[in-house]
């Protein structure tokens, strides 16, 4: 299904407006949180992606014991990206890359479509404290800029949420070194996300890995079972976008009282 | 130390001839960081577009069987010089710079040496 480009003012009315009115604080939405300060986005992080911490450890050539000493001594005064550099465990060009590579990865997913109202909280900044900001703009720009490049290289986004599989076809072709690492961990239970923390790479590079092997017909996406096929799995009702607060309140009181 | 936009500088005002700069991550084809260009050029659409010159030359390689990794890339137009440098150091796998020179202006020799030791001050 191909759809026409939306305008960038599409992407995130309230992230337009908060950027317009410089504000600083977290933009909570469904798949991820951008973090601004006056009205440029700082940071950004999604669970469908690998944080900076891993980006840094795995492939940055830092130590996962200098990445926690760095948010120990740094952490609560919100300066850790400054103190790997000074304290020179990590390069400045080296973080400042890795860094944008992880805000815009991240705000990809967090900007994703969704139908549950974004939130915002005034004054919240992130730890790992300031870096490089980059205009709000910019982040939309690229998120839509990313949206079109996956559709272009494959029209199916079947497989960017769902469990991932070999097809029966033969690997007829070169696969390139960092597409095969992608390929040789689809195992019919990981997913993008999960392939993605495994090899310590930015999310979207994994999704356009992946989107290029279903273009060569060597990876799909697990087709859902029908419930009846399925046993031992507890169907769980749908996530509701109006929960029942009251009845939230009395189980949060009943477990506190236990 | 250079950060990002240190370099992207220093490469504007030290190369002779230099119109614009760009540090391009290859997988997602998104600019990193640009410098220079304008209304008539713009960087960040150059950038995108020659990720698939990188990724062309890449995969013929591999077909080729060649166990070699790409230096830089030359593309030479009738005013411009065109030049592409991967970023080779640890941590900045599939990151290149690209420069866009006047060929008029520009010493092309210089600005490949030149290049070469802005890779390395970005210490990546």
């Amino acid at each position: 299904m191909r759809t026409a480009p939306a305008p960038v003012t599409a992407l995130s009315p309230m992230l337009q407006r908060l950027a317009d009115e410089r504000a600083t604080g977290a933009l909570m939405r469904d798949r991820g949180t951008l973090y601004l300060a006056e009205g440029q986005v700082v940071h950004a992080e999604s669970p469908a992606t690998p944080g900076i911490d891993v980006l840094l450890t795995t492939g940055g050539g830092l130590h996962r014991d200098g990445w926690w000493e760095a948010v120990a001594r740094a952490g609560a005064g919100q300066r850790v990206g400054r103190y790997l550099v000074d304290s020179g465990r990590v390069p400045g060009g080296a973080l400042e890359l890795c860094h944008l590579g992880a805000l815009y990865d991240a705000a990809f997913f967090a900007l994703a479509p969704t139908r549950t109202p974004a939130r915002f909280r005034y004054g919240v900044s992130h730890w790992i404290g300031p870096v490089r900001p980059v205009p709000v703009d910019a982040v939309q720009r690229e998120t839509l800029r990313r949206r079109e490049l996956l559709e272009r290289i494959w029209p199916d986004a079947a497989g960017d949420s769902a469990p991932l599989v070999r097809t029966a076809r033969p690997v007829d072709a070169p696969v390139p070194p960092a597409r095969r690492r992608v390929l040789d961990l689809v195992n019919g239970v990981r997913t993008a996300s999960d392939i993605a923390q495994e090899l310590g790479r930015p999310a979207f590079h994994v999704l356009v890995g992946l989107r290029r092997l279903a273009a060569a017909g060597l990876v799909e996406a697990v087709r859902e079972l029908p419930a009846a096929t399925a046993p031992g799995r507890v169907a769980l009702p749908e996530v509701t976008a109006d929960p029942d607060v009251a009845l939230l309140r009395r189980l949060r009181d009943a477990l506190e009282a236990l | 130390m250079a950060n990002t936009e240190a370099s992207l500088k220093e490469a504007m005002t030290s190369i002779e001839g230099t119109l614009g700069v760009a540090l391009v991550d290859y997988t997602s084809g998104m600019a990193l960081g640009t410098l220079g260009g304008g209304k008539d050029f713009n960087l960040e659409v150059a950038a995108a577009g020659n990720t698939d010159v990188v990724r062309a030359k890449l995969r013929t390689m591999e077909h080729l069987g060649l166990q070699d990794e790409i230096e830089d890339v030359l593309i030479t137009l009738g005013g411009q010089y065109h030049l592409i440098r991967l970023l080779k150091a640890r941590g900045s796998n599939g990151l290149f710079l690209y420069l866009v020179l006047d060929k008029g202006r520009a010493n092309l020799a210089m600005a490949r040496h030149q290049l070469k030791r802005i890779e390395a001050e970005l210490e990546v």
